[in-house]
């Protein structure tokens, strides 16, 4: 699993955005656009390297702060899973930014603006924690990162200082915080009882009695709260609806896989031999409620970023429909890297899409004035590559082909009919069908020719739309990844992980 | 050069496509428009063996190949968008279009030129979809709230097959050993697969819908009297056999299941002479071949069915026959709509007489392609009920044909002297030229049957005494005006209303679902309930 020679590099992975925003600080917003896009450049070189490495070596890499075993020392790992996130979180925050440099700019002739120091600064604090998140080796680590995460989220929600935003992000940090305060209280029981927080250590020690299912219970429902899975969802519309396009991007596209991703870390690799399967499927119960209500009430929006954040409750249910596959299948004694697989190309392919379609809707807003469903005329004439970008998202959101989406649903409906849980196939298909109406409605309403003599309210960058378009392409196109040649094309996550095998004689 | 032309096929509308982005392009890019199906037209005539063509690596591929059917369906496919797109080029400056229309027709085909290439599962589900959204989106560069609900329902109907589609895809990849993706392997397994059932009923119904199978048909003359003329006619004629040779490739030959064959083969017959039905009570041209593309479809999945339930060989071959001659009259007589709505009664004659004979060569008149059809699709239809209710349907289609003939002549120019472009002129004649030779060309070399057979005077008489009848039975239709119900386009839709008001209140439950879980109160409550629920969820392993 080591290879210590390059293994500092997951340390500044986790180090370069936070030294980027001392940087921030320390120069200001006259020089705050150049230092985040300097520490951008940087960043991918080093998500980069550790991408060559860990693809070189087909192993995973270890890093232990200070040279201290845990559990007296903290670890940083990465395997298949943090690689592939790692990848994405750099791939969309980097097209982001490219995309926000109109909408923050630098301050000029000395005055700072507020919301652009702000906005590049939390840009920063969120790619550091999530970093964080993907490679943290123990559960407190990860506590201190989701806290992180959710602090710098919460001021990007409420950027424009209205009341209503700031009610919003209000409504974020609270409940954010409850949950916090419920996966505080299952790190300290799992502590109490086995007095490590290490999560291989953990994994080896971990037994099924009372304790340990409150403590995996406690601390799954505070990170399902702090994810927005529905119904604790409670925060996600207002404030991702509320934000600037870019921000809303940010939450949207990649905060709310933060706290997920730990759901999946302590389901698969800390406490595969707790979770039963019957848990799982309550997972996917509640993430096939959120395909349904999420999409239904996103049918009923008036406006295109509510629509979208509501897509997004939707959305996230499919990441949680993949637990009870794994260990369906794994009960089974079959390989359940394939329902894995389907997961994560799924978490990488909303992530790319949805931050495609709140920066398209930004565009749009920007352009109109006004972002009502019922008034999208001329949108396609302004902005006709903003609107092919809101076509191809949303053909990967529906799961068409060559998109992520199909590849991830392909895999996801094998694993289903594989394990015998056909009904997660039907909420699969049904979740498809309902996003290609809105989809629809969207992209026709848009190509409606304006009235004679309409002109936009504002005259968008080109190079806007190319990120947009950018994101949009990187999400249909995912699909052809698998058309690679066959020394890339290998399971990427897998990489530095053992095949799922539960430990007990146990059927479903 | 076969692989050349493989690539090119596919390639030439894709690269046309994708040149669209440019504005200057667009605007060029109906004079183009005929060169786009030429690779493909070519490829279909090339005498070689059928050639394969592979891109990707070991671990992963895409495979495209030309079966016969295929290759019989692509041939006279192409064929007609080449034409089509000469006769769009005229109407095209008639009528003032954006570039939407060309960049709809030039997906349409390279989906539709993809699907009948596509070897694996992959691709063609891929192409499938390219073809879907490329036909939807010519439905809608009609205009108004009509062409925007046709292109509506099309497009969902189209999604809802292809759902059905991909689970039963799916399922068959499951099934297929050495975890093989092509088309053949896993029409191979599906005689031993163990959820055969489920993947014939996914397989029927998915490709049913898009075939325009009765119940399901209702799209088709909201679509097809929705959509710009030019696209009406590839819609109708190419587009909807898509579903056709994906019932023929993923149905092995040799199976026989006759509990699945026999009903498809009822439904398919009542839908020959429900499309007939309701066609007779239509007017406008457009609407009663639409409702002709209800009844020829129907037959053409009768045939499937009959195949089905029986082991016989040869089925492919006369289907793709059959479905070819639908293709090329099809097409044609939409065009026609087009070139006598803009003929005054001076110049008619001439345009008008060759819609004639191919009008009734649907009807299986003696010495037309149609007589051939016929003639090869009574052996699979056998000596029985099937056989004599197939017989009866030549009857019946030429009484629909003689009805749209009467509603065309009424629908010319109402001066004199108008002639309609040259633009649109020679393509029709040409299709209808083709319409009438190239069934013979294919019978003759492939070969299906020798000449002697064709002329033979049972086979002539086969091909007059039902089209007699037709006619007979269309007089008599002429003297009793108002004795058929007036019916709008789409019939059945009607009933679909209350889905209307079901959907609004299941938007209503779910908008008062969500403003009540994300109450503060319901919200912390949701946690405790759920952290329980996860704790007695999670201590059942042990119980």
């Amino acid at each position: 699993m080591t290879s210590p020679s390059s293994a500092w590099l997951l340390v500044l992975a986790v180090l370069l955005p936070f030294v980027g925003m001392a940087f921030g600080l320390l120069f200001g917003g006259r020089h705050i656009q150049r230092v985040a896009l300097t520490t951008l450049a940087l960043g991918l070189g080093v998500i980069g390297a550790i991408a060559l490495n860990m693809l070189g070596n087909a192993q995973g890499m270890e890093y232990l702060l200070g040279g201290f075993a845990p559990p007296l020392g903290i670890a940083l790992r990465a395997d298949g899973l943090s690689l592939v996130m790692l990848l994405v979180v750099a791939v969309v925050i980097t097209l982001v930014s490219l995309y926000a440099r109109a909408d923050f700019p630098a301050a000029n002739s000395g005055q700072e603006t507020r919301a652009a120091l702000i906005f590049w600064l939390m840009l920063l604090a969120i790619w550091g924690s999530l970093n964080l998140v993907f490679l943290s080796g123990d559960l407190f680590t990860l506590y201190v990162a989701l806290e992180l995460l959710t602090f710098a989220g919460v001021p990007l929600v409420a950027l424009d200082g209205r009341g209503a935003t700031l009610r919003a992000a209000l409504r974020y940090l609270l409940f954010a915080l409850l949950g916090s305060l419920l996966y505080l209280l299952g790190a300290v029981l799992l502590y109490g009882a086995y007095g490590t927080l290490d999560m291989r250590m953990l994994a080896a020690v971990v037994r099924a009695e009372p304790l340990t299912w409150a403590a995996l219970a406690l601390m799954t429902v505070g990170l399902l709260a702090k994810t927005a899975l529905f119904p604790l969802h409670i925060w996600l519309p207002p404030a991702h609806a509320g934000a600037p396009a870019a921000a809303s991007a940010l939450l949207s596209a990649l905060v709310v896989k933060g706290s997920w991703f730990l759901v999946l870390r302590l389901w698969l690799d800390v406490m595969p031999q707790v979770v039963t399967l019957s848990a799982a499927q309550l997972l996917a119960a509640l993430g096939a409620a959120a395909i349904i209500v999420g999409n239904l009430v996103a049918l009923r929006q008036q406006r295109l970023k509510l629509l979208i954040a509501y897509s997004t409750v939707a959305q996230l249910g499919y990441l949680f429909l993949m637990f009870p596959l794994i260990f369906g299948l794994a009960l089974a004694g079959q390989d359940s890297s394939s329902a894995l697989s389907g997961g994560m190309v799924q978490t990488v392919s909303h992530a790319l899409a949805k931050a495609a379609m709140f920066l398209a809707a930004g565009l749009i807003y920007l352009t109109l004035g006004h972002d009502r469903i019922g008034d999208l005329r001329g949108v396609a004439q302004a902005l006709p590559m903003t609107v092919l970008a809101f076509a191809l998202a949303g053909a990967s959101l529906i799961g068409l082909p060559p998109s992520g989406g199909f590849t991830a649903k392909w895999l996801l409906l094998s694993a289903a009919l594989d394990s015998a849980q056909w009904w997660w196939a039907l909420v699969m298909l049904l979740g498809g069908l309902m996003t290609s109406v809105y989809v629809f409605i969207i992209v026709v309403r848009s190509l409606t020719p304006a009235e004679a003599g309409w002109t936009p309210q504002k005259n968008v960058p080109q190079y806007q739309q190319i990120a947009v378009l950018c994101l949009a392409l990187a999400s249909f196109l995912l699909g052809l990844l698998t058309l690679l040649p066959p020394e890339l094309a290998l399971d990427w996550v897998q990489i530095g992980r053992e095949p799922l095998l539960l430990l007990r004689g146990q059927t479903p | 050069m076969n692989e050349l032309l493989f690539t090119l096929a596919l390639a030439l509308p894709l690269g046309l496509l994708l040149a669209c982005f440019a504005p200057a392009v667009r605007r060029w890019m109906p004079r183009l428009l005929w060169l786009a199906p030429l690779p493909a037209l070519l490829l279909a005539l090339l005498p070689d063996a059928p050639a394969a063509w592979v891109v990707g690596n070991a671990h992963f591929s895409l495979h495209f190949a030309l079966d016969m059917p295929g290759r019989i369906l692509l041939g006279v496919a192409a064929l007609l968008w080449t034409l089509a797109g000469l006769y769009a080029q005229g109407w095209l400056r008639l009528e003032k279009h954006g570039g939407g229309f060309v960049v709809t027709w030039l997906m349409s085909l390279t989906g539709l030129i993809g699907v009948f290439l596509a070897a694996d599962l992959i691709s063609f589900y891929f192409l499938l979809a390219v073809l879907s959204f490329g036909a939807s989106g010519m439905v809608l560069q009609g205009r108004g709230s009509d062409a925007l609900r046709a292109g509506s329902i099309y497009l969902g109907l189209a999604l809802l097959a292809e759902a059905f589609l991909l689970a039963a895809f799916v399922l068959l990849a499951a099934a297929t050993p050495n975890a093989s993706l092509l088309i053949a392997d896993a029409a191979a397994a599906l005689p031993q697969a163990a959820q055969r059932e489920l993947i014939l009923a996914l397989l029927l119904l998915g490709f049913g819908m898009k075939a325009g199978l009765v119940p399901l048909h209702f799209w088709m003359p909201l679509a097809y009297a929705a959509a710009p003329i030019p696209a009406a006619a590839v819609l109708s004629g190419a587009v909807v056999k898509a579903s056709v040779l994906g019932l023929l490739r993923f149905l092995p030959a040799s199976f026989a299941a006759p509990d699945f064959g026999l009903p498809l083969a009822t439904l398919g017959l009542f839908a020959a002479f429900y499309g007939v039905a309701i066609g007779i009570t239509q007017r406008h041209p457009k609407h009663i071949l639409a409702y002709s593309s209800v009844s020829q479809m129907g037959f053409i999945l009768a045939m499937i069915g009959m195949g089905l339930a029986s082991d016989a060989a040869g089925v492919a071959l006369a289907v793709a026959f059959y479905a070819a001659h639908h293709v090329l009259v099809k097409g044609a007589l939409f065009l026609a709509v087009g070139v006598v709505a803009h003929s005054g009664r001076k110049h008619l004659t001439a345009i008008f007489l060759p819609a004639v004979i191919i009008a009734l060569g649907l009807g299986g008149l003696a010495l037309s392609g149609g007589a051939l059809a016929k003639y090869l699709a009574k052996d699979l239809m056998g000596e029985g009920l099937a056989g004599t209710l197939a017989m009866l349907t030549s009857v019946t289609s030429s009484l629909l044909m003689l009805h749209l003939l009467h509603r065309l002549w009424l629908e010319q120019h109402q001066q004199r002297e108008t002639h309609a472009p040259c633009g649109l002129i020679w393509p029709w004649l040409g299709m209808a030229l083709a319409a009438v030779l190239i069934p013979w060309a294919l019978y003759l070399t492939l070969p299906l049957g020798t000449l002697q057979q064709a002329l033979a005077l049972k086979s002539l008489w086969d091909g007059l005494w039902p089209v007699l009848l037709g006619g007979l039975l269309f007089l008599a239709l002429l003297r009793a005006p108002g004795a058929l119900p007036v019916i709008a386009p789409g019939d059945v839709i009607a009933v679909l209303r209350p889905l209307g008001q079901v959907n609004a209140a299941l938007g209503k439950f779910g908008v008062a679902l969500d403003n009540y879980s994300r109450r503060w109160l319901v919200a912390t409550l949701s946690l405790v309930a759920l952290a329980i629920a996860f704790v007695s969820l999670l201590a059942n392993m042990v119980g």
